[in-house]
């Protein structure tokens, strides 16, 4: 009965939704076909080639100094929100509860909120305002992600500093070390290769982020894409896409392979620091040395040269002077209720969109349920089946390698500015997510059961229905859920380029210098964002918890930085 | 006619150091209304040759004819029809773990539903298939656990399920891998005699683990060792030299 409420208040909130969120749909096919056929063929001219490889790089310079900045930032922080070492736990039960400790726990506990603080307001926000602050270019874009990539840093620093396993960290209280030397010869060491690996793990999300970050002007290739889009050169976008579609992927791969050989170790047991064990204690002096030189140039192709120039960080403090106190006055409060529930539904719409688009290519896309070798094909042969699924399988690794941002610009040519474009967008990246989440977990079930329905004479749909749904079913609902609370992240942002909700009204407001009314909007995302988590997660843990394992902290990664994991 | 009739069927299947022979050159002849008991150590193929039977599996070489009729000449919906004739019993029964002991049931009746009344069934089930599923819960002793989730029942009440769903069946062949291995003996007595009360009238096949259970109820006993068929003959005939020589091996190993 749970599940036929939840069920019912999911189609309530959809319709309410649809009916009140002044998106109406209608497409301009002509644009739509102008647009078709401006974008072949693409512009590799090598004049605009060379543009392409110096947005790429400036990209990879945001992502790689935006990183950089949030491991200094993130890693004190993290050590201070450390439940363990301020607290709670064997290594405060026995301390006289004095004044320094009681002044310890309280900055803990604050940069835990200001923790959450900084990775619940969208990077993309923070690229808004870092803008407004230092003037155009790839600086703001590193500080955002800076910022924001701190926040999800210090959190899961601090929660795998929490998690390492006690013994000898409680070994080394009680000879007598203090709580930085157990920090330091007991956590660390134990941490450090996950600390390794989920750091890389952010940096691959900061290229994807870094990417769309030029949509505010920010810099690197977002900013190409807003530009050629603007000039209609469409030829130019589709190369831009695709270079920006090769750099996620090539960023994938090489995290992946180095995340791959930390997690090893941490396997086998060795400690970061002293060295990965797999051929690399050797080369090492070679490896820091290089990343020493990666870091320089990220750092001179983000702009960082440019911070000096004079005045620039008494511009900033102006600007930043200028956000407080945020607007609270009643009038501007009331105004804000229509975009605040714009921006929820399109979240919703978009996610609807989503479920429907993606669940409908994850069936042709789940091998154990089209590949299935073991009886005569169908009415289907066995190439028509292969071609369905090789295709569904494409047509969702396009729709998810594309970032929602960039789906909003391609939806606003067809459908006009506005939030059902903010919708669609959101609704078509969320669709090759999901269908790729709902086809692995359906892949995933347990055989037996739909083998003895198959045994007893049950069709293919048959089987999908009646034991590869019921089994999966809670899992999908988990990911559908998590995925909602990442699209009404991006909800907030779409308006930033024209999809409307909250994002149209924080953008209107910072073009009109109204700074005060600004912050107060950034507040509200805040608000909106922590409300959404704390909602979800009411509603994911009983679901969720019944059948499968606890989120990883990889998902708690994911979760908290609004970036599709999936590649 | 024959049901079941099998001539040097192979089944090869592919392990980690190469293809490995589950079953070599069986013959095999099985009547209307025959009970067989398959006896053997474990791995001989007596699994394999279970899963040929109920055509989920193809040999890949010799023929296995149902009724008569090649199986490996079938299309997918013929097959399909063939199956739904026959039930299994698996050892470790795999019910769909989120579902009701009422809906694991019903899905015996998946066989001859089509795509629209399946999608029904699921949601809300016609009043005619609950009383009969209720009945067959009520057969197999399980009046009032139709509402629990089958991952919330014993592994004898899962068993129990498993023989409603073949009663929901209705078929004509019923086999059964091992059906007891996994319960104790006073569960064990109580389960057979409700499956052979179930199998009354039908062809029954079955894996045993149980030589005695075997000996006593079945009237004709087919030996398998190393995938080929080592002895069969009536249950009367079976000498504890012939059982020696099947479990030989293994009771070398054992000692």
């Amino acid at each position: 009965m749970r599940r036929a409420a939840l069920a019912a208040a999911a189609c309530a909130a959809l319709i309410v939704c649809i009916l009140g969120s002044g998106a109406h749909p209608s497409f301009d096919v002509r644009a739509l076909a102008a647009f078709a056929r401006g974008v072949f063929p693409p512009d590799l001219s090598p004049a605009f080639l060379g543009v392409v490889g110096a947005a790429i790089a400036r990209t990879l310079g945001i992502a790689l100094a935006g990183t950089a900045l949030s491991i200094v930032w993130g890693l004190p922080l993290g050590i201070l929100a450390t439940p363990s070492l301020f607290r709670r736990g064997p290594l405060v039960a026995a301390e006289r509860f004095g004044a320094l400790s009681a002044a310890l726990a309280a900055a803990s506990l604050a940069t835990r909120a200001l923790l959450r603080f900084l990775r619940a307001v969208p990077d993309l926000v923070w690229a808004l305002l870092f803008v407004v602050g230092f003037g155009l270019g790839p600086l703001p874009g590193a500080l955002a992600l800076g910022v924001s990539s701190a926040g999800i840093l210090g959190r899961v620093y601090a929660d795998l500093f929490e998690g390492v396993p006690p013994a000898p960290v409680v070994a080394l209280h009680a000879a007598g070390a203090s709580r930085m030397q157990v920090f330091a010869a007991a956590i660390w060491p134990q941490a450090a290769p996950s600390v390794a690996a989920y750091t890389l793990y952010s940096l691959e999300c900061c290229v994807r982020a870094a990417a769309v970050l030029g949509f505010v002007g920010a810099g690197g290739i977002g900013g190409e894409i807003n530009l050629s889009m603007r000039l209609f050169e469409y030829g130019q976008v589709l190369t831009l896409i695709l270079a920006f579609v090769v750099v996620v992927l090539a960023t994938d791969a090489a995290s992946r392979r180095l995340r791959g050989r930390f997690q090893r170790n941490a396997v086998h047991g060795s400690s970061f620091l002293r060295g990965p064990v797999e051929g690399y204690a050797g080369r090492r002096g070679v490896h820091v040395l290089l990343w020493i030189a990666l870091g320089a140039i990220a750092f001179q192709q983000a702009g960082f040269l440019g911070i000096a120039a004079p005045g620039l960080l008494g511009r900033f403090a102006r600007f930043a002077r200028q956000l407080f106190p945020p607007d609270l006055s009643g009038a501007f409060l009331g105004s804000l209720l229509e975009p605040l529930w714009q921006t929820v539904s399109i979240s919703v719409i978009g996610t609807a969109i989503g479920i429907a688009v993606g669940g409908a290519l994850a069936l042709p896309a789940t091998a154990t349920l089209v590949l299935d070798r073991r009886d005569p094909p169908g009415f289907l042969g066995r190439a028509a089946r292969l071609a369905a699924y090789a295709g569904s399988r494409l047509l969702l690794a396009m729709l998810r390698s594309i970032p929602e941002l960039v789906w909003v610009l391609l939806c606003i040519l067809a459908v006009g500015l506005g939030p059902f474009a903010g919708a669609l967008a959101i609704g078509l990246h969320t669709a090759g997510v999901l269908g790729k989440l709902y086809a692995e977990t359906l892949e995933e079930v347990p055989e037996a059961p739909v083998e003895e329905l198959r045994a007893a004479g049950a069709t293919r749909l048959q089987r999908l229905l009646w034991a590869m749904w019921p089994q999966a079913r809670e899992t999908l609902l988990g990911y559908t859920l998590l995925r909602w609370e990442t699209n009404l992240r991006v909800s907030t942002v779409v308006g930033l380029v024209g999809g409307g909700g909250l994002g149209l009204a924080l953008y209107n407001n910072v073009q009109l210098g109204f700074y005060a009314r600004a912050s107060t909007l950034v507040l509200l995302v805040y608000l909106l964002v922590s409300v959404t988590d704390w909602l979800s997660d009411r509603v994911r843990k009983p679901v969720v918890s019944a059948e499968a394992p606890p989120p990883s902290a990889m998902e708690l990664v994911t979760a908290a930085s609004g970036t599709p994991a999936a590649p | 006619m024959t049901v079941y009739d099998l001539r040097d069927v192979d089944h090869v299947y592919a392990g980690r150091a190469g293809p490995v022979h589950a079953l070599r050159r069986v013959s095999l002849e099985v009547a209307p209304g025959e009970h067989v008991a398959l006896l053997g150590p474990s791995g001989a193929g007596k699994s394999t040759l279970l899963r040929l039977l109920n055509a989920t599996l193809r040999p890949a070489a010799g023929q296995l004819s149902f009724e008569g009729r090649d199986l490996s000449k079938l299309s997918g919906r013929e097959l399909r029809v063939v199956r739904r004739r026959i039930g299994t019993i698996f050892q470790n029964p795999s019910l769909v773990p989120s579902l009701t002991a009422l809906q694991n049931t019903l899905c015996g009746r998946l066989g001859r539903w089509g795509l629209f009344r399946s999608l029904r069934a699921l949601i809300a089930p016609a009043s005619e298939d609950v009383r009969a599923a209720g009945v067959a819960l009520d057969t197999v002793g399980l009046t009032g656990k139709a509402g629990a989730r089958a991952d919330e029942l014993s592994g004898g009440q899962q068993q129990r399920v498993a023989i409603a769903r073949v009663l929901m069946q209705d078929p004509d062949v019923v086999l059964a891998d091992e059906p007891f291995a996994s319960l104790d003996p006073a569960l064990t007595v109580q389960l057979a005699d409700l499956l052979f009360e179930v199998t009354r009238g039908r062809t029954f096949v079955a894996a045993m683990h149980d030589v005695d259970l075997a000996l006593q109820r079945f009237p004709r006993v087919v030996g398998v060792r190393a995938g080929q068929i080592a002895f069969d003959v009536p249950a009367g005939e079976v000498s504890p030299a012939l059982l020696q020589s099947l479990y030989a091996r293994e009771a070398r190993r054992a000692g």
